[in-house]
């Protein structure tokens, strides 16, 4: 059969902030499909692993003004000079010309944290501990994606597991082209408020390329021109405010709470 | 009185006996066995016996790691002015710079090796380099380098008393020696390359606005800044080093105009840092830092880093030392010449700091609060153990090695 | 894909080059022990360790210089200067002192005396015999043992001739030429060697004679009352009188070896 190259895609998300209710059901269902190993009772937010991690901003103001939102921050698939890619020495992390993902191989990850320095939105994660289930929770365990080791980086690579189950599936049933909605993360998956839409960035009929022209959809830290690929979407002036914001927000003391 | 012990030592000159030198290393041995302890408490459970976690990638040890490497850069730029440029004068501390420079380097290489989470793929660097890649560089040079100092390092040790009885030793030395300028050469290429890199480390992080920097085809501001502080502190560092030496020994190591020299070669070398620095700091502020949406006063608005870091760094540790070192008349005066060299060497440590500590403190997402981290007793431990080897290692080299060739001839 | 073949390229070189360097000074040295350079080397190597004391000039002590270093580690074989400064004032034009007697010590002066206190004499036979001079011969008077050269091996120039040893120092004497050793005696004959030089003729040019002997001598007493006494006092000058036979004897406490190594140049 002569080989044809599906049309190379550029996956991204659109988060609309308005749905998102902060429930954390995007943070279990990756841990579960990612096989993220629970957390030590030492850990501590700083030392535990969250592929997906759901942030809590708060507009600063007083009862019974106060309003809270949610942003959800993963991995943001930086499209240009990858922060983490340009600066692993080993060469560990790669963006997939065929889907734009940026893959972390944490077998030939050295554990020396540069990536973590240097990625901007802090969706890198370190194995602090090694990793270990306790007895029983290894039936849990995902058998499609590998764990890791001790000392080395993980974060979000779209599920990329789920992207070869569904390219398996479709070239059973002799198809080279996914359909839309035929490969998502276990993120988008789970949420309840259907806050995530997921798809391919370059495909003008997908949803995702339509939200993300729209005038509503803004991209975190843009100004640092690492062209991120999840954009963020609201209609609350003080949440783009409080998100969009190119740099820290507010002056010491008055800065949002953090989850 | 002749014994095993003084059949080893350097003719001509005194050394302290057996038993006063073993009440010396004692303490240090034993602060060795407790770092090594505190390491190997990081090697086997992990790092999580550190207080670094995923908003400090880089704690204690990568700070000190850049600190001890621009403070050991006085081995290479002493060979460079020795063997190079022909200044003679530095034969009085050559051999005691590229000990403590192999000290330094050794030292920050195996606190790095605990530093990874891998320390067994540290090969991985070597077989699939990432050429881009400020790290890469690094450690391609430091791991280069750190073998042109052992090489440095083998003809001192031949020429112990006892070594050097043997023939073919001391021939080897000799034809080894001839071709030092090639060493010199070639370790101030490496040192010039992997003291800017370990600079570029922070300069390339487009990440973070605060270390982020515009420069020269690939290599960012830093990366040049980071030369120059190097090649100032060097001799600063060899400066203060001998003079401590000496007083620790309580005999005089070097002529009296050595010290001086010395002190004004780093004024020498400060004032263009200083310079560029500034220039470098004002179109930071100006433009670099606000084009990714972050103006400058906005980092200093975090306790406890104020602007007074900034001054700090600039003038305390940067004019003050230089504007000191380069008058004759306080460089002569000892106590002068040693708080600018302390000056000098604390602006070092205080600009490294800046760049690992204070850039990973400062939030760069809208939401995110200021961070802090102290080190744990572990991290602290393992850098105590770096520092016990260096005294070790050079209490030996200079029990029973020729560190300061000049001893012989003042201990009259 | 230009950016990794320089890097590559670059880090291959230098390690390529410290290779070198290192491979190159092995063979080097394997070549200077095949010529037999090696002892001569393992000397001009040492020599710059001695203290500043010990390698002053030799025309330093006829006045021609107020302060001059030896550069060439006392082989006025290879000195410019020495041979400039020879052809201005020839030996034989020099006045031949009127006695041998320097401080109470014999200084024949038809010997030649090399500055590791050996002296040679060319003997009629065309060998040349090779001694201890009045001021060494005192230091390792009533030696514990004497290790002399076989007969037939070769000494070298500023290599070692013999060695001795006298209470705790490892002495090893500086031959003053070289040649084939011929016959071996000792302190009881008066002589040490007697060797065959090199060439058919004792090359002496860098050996002390006439004039030089009595200021060469005063230097070493200074600095041999120095190496005596405790470090932190003057040095002390006899005014008068003969050292005794057996210098180790009369001072129990010195650091021999330190003694020795002053005096026989031992770095």
């Amino acid at each position: 059969m002569a080989a044809i190259t599906p049309k190379p895609a550029r996956y991204g998300m659109a988060i609309d902030l308005d749905r998102c209710t902060g429930c954390g059901a995007c943070m279990i269902a990756c841990a579960a499909e990612n096989n993220v190993p629970p957390a030590r009772p030492e850990a501590t937010p700083r030392t535990g692993i969250t592929w997906m991690r759901v942030y809590q901003i708060s507009n600063g103001a007083p009862f019974p003004d106060s309003r809270a939102a949610f942003v959800p921050i993963l991995c943001q698939q930086c499209g240009k000079e990858t922060p983490c890619a340009a600066v692993c020495p080993q060469e560990a992390v790669e963006t997939d010309p065929a889907t734009g993902i940026v893959d972390q191989m944490p077998q030939r990850c050295l554990g020396c944290r540069y990536c973590m320095a240097a990625c901007p939105y802090h969706a890198r994660y370190f194995n602090w501990w090694d990793p270990q289930w306790p007895a029983g929770m290894e039936k849990t365990l995902n058998p499609d994606v590998a764990t890791r080791m001790r000392g080395v980086v993980e974060k979000c690579n779209f599920c990329h597991g789920r992207l070869h189950a569904a390219r398996a599936r479709a070239a059973a049933e002799g198809r080279r082209e996914l359909h839309p909605g035929e490969y998502l993360p276990a993120c988008v998956e789970a949420c309840p408020a259907a806050a995530i839409v997921f798809g391919d960035l370059d495909d003008p009929a997908s949803e995702v390329a339509r939200l993300a022209r729209d005038g509503q959809s803004f991209r975190i830290l843009e100004r640092l021109g690492t062209e991120p690929k999840i954009y963020y979407r609201t209609t609350r002036p003080w949440v783009r405010k409080a998100a969009a914001q190119p740099g820290p927000a507010s002056a010491p003391g008055k800065e949002p709470v953090h989850a | 009185m002749p014994n095993a012990d003084t059949q080893l030592m350097p003719r001509g000159v005194r050394r302290s006996t057996p038993r006063q030198f073993l009440l010396w290393i004692l303490p240090w041995a034993a602060l060795l066995a407790f770092g090594v302890y505190g390491a190997g408490l990081c090697l086997v459970k992990g790092l999580n016996q550190t207080h670094m976690d995923n908003r400090f990638a880089f704690g204690l040890w990568i700070f000190l790691d850049l600190t001890v490497i621009a403070l050991g850069a006085g081995a290479f730029f002493t060979g460079f002015l020795l063997y190079i440029l022909k200044k003679s004068e530095l034969k009085a501390v050559i051999n005691s710079a590229v000990v403590i420079g192999f000290i330094c380097y050794s030292g920050a290489v195996a606190a790095l090796l605990v530093d990874v989470g891998q320390p067994a793929r540290f090969w991985f660097t070597f077989w699939h380099p990432n050429v881009h890649s400020m790290l890469t560089e690094v450690t391609f040079c430091i791991s280069c380098y750190l073998t042109v100092l052992f090489i440095e390092y083998i003809p001192i040790v031949l020429k112990n008393r006892k070594l050097r009885q043997i023939p073919s030793f001391l021939v080897f030395e000799f034809e080894l020696h001839k071709l030092m300028p090639v060493l010199a050469g070639v370790g101030t290429f490496l040192s010039f390359f992997h003291q800017g890199s370990l600079g570029g480390l922070y300069g390339v992080l487009r990440g973070r606005p605060f270390a982020f920097r515009e420069g020269f085809a690939i290599w960012p501001s830093t990366f040049f800044l980071f030369i120059l502080s190097a090649a100032a502190a060097g001799p600063a560092f060899i400066l203060l080093t001998t003079w401590l030496v000496s007083k620790v020994s309580g005999k005089q190591l070097v002529r009296p105009e050595v010290l001086p020299m010395l002190g004004r070669i780093s004024g020498v070398l400060l004032v263009p840092y200083i310079l560029l620095k500034s220039i470098d700091t004002l179109v930071w502020i100006d433009s670099t830092s606000p084009a990714r949406g972050f103006a400058a006063y906005q980092y200093y608005a975090w306790k406890p880093f104020g602007a007074w870091i900034l001054f700090a760094e600039i003038v305390v540790f940067g004019l003050a030392p230089a504007l000191i070192l380069l008058r004759r008349r306080l460089r002569e005066s000892p106590a002068w010449l040693l708080s600018a060299a302390t000056l000098v060497c604390l602006g070092i440590a205080l600009n490294r700091f800046v760049l690992t500590i204070q850039t990973l403190a400062l939030p760069t997402l809208p939401f995110d609060p200021f961070m802090s981290y102290l080190p744990s007793w572990q991290e602290t431990a393992t850098f105590l153990a770096v520092v016990a080897y260096g005294v070790l290692l050079y209490s030996f080299s200079f029990r029973y090695l020729t560190l300061f060739p000049q001893e012989k001839d003042l201990s009259c | 894909m230009l950016s990794h073949i320089i890097f590559l390229g670059l880090f291959y070189t230098v390690l390529a080059v410290l290779s070198t360097t290192v491979a190159l000074s092995l063979y080097r040295a394997g070549q200077d022990f095949r010529a037999r350079r090696a002892e001569a080397i393992c000397w001009h190597a040492t020599f710059p360790d001695l203290p500043a004391r010990d390698r002053l000039c030799r025309h330093e002590f006829t006045g021609e210089f107020s302060h001059r270093l030896c550069d060439k580690a006392f082989d006025c074989r290879e000195c410019q200067q020495h041979a400039a400064l020879v052809a201005r004032r020839p030996p034989d034009a020099a006045p031949t002192p009127r006695e041998a007697d320097v401080f109470g010590l014999e200084f024949p002066l038809d010997r030649l005396y090399h500055r590791g206190h050996a002296w040679a004499h060319p003997e009629p036979d065309g060998t040349v015999t090779v001694g201890l001079d009045a001021l060494g011969a005192r230091l390792v008077a009533e030696p514990e043992a004497v290790v002399l050269p076989a007969i037939g091996s070769h000494i070298q120039t500023n290599g070692a001739a013999w060695h001795v040893n006298k209470r705790g120092a490892h002495v090893r004497i500086l031959s003053p030429l070289d040649g084939q050793v011929v016959a071996t005696g000792g302190p009881q004959d008066g002589w040490y060697l007697k060797v065959k030089p090199d060439g058919g003729r004792l090359d002496a040019r860098h050996l002390l004679r006439g004039p030089e002997i009595r200021p060469w001598i005063a230097h070493e007493m200074e600095r041999l009352q120095a190496s005596l006494g405790p470090a932190d006092q003057a040095p002390t000058m006899a005014d008068g009188g003969v050292p005794v036979n057996d210098i180790a004897a009369a001072y129990p406490e010195a650091d021999w070896d330190a003694v020795c190594a002053e005096i026989f140049l031992l770095p």
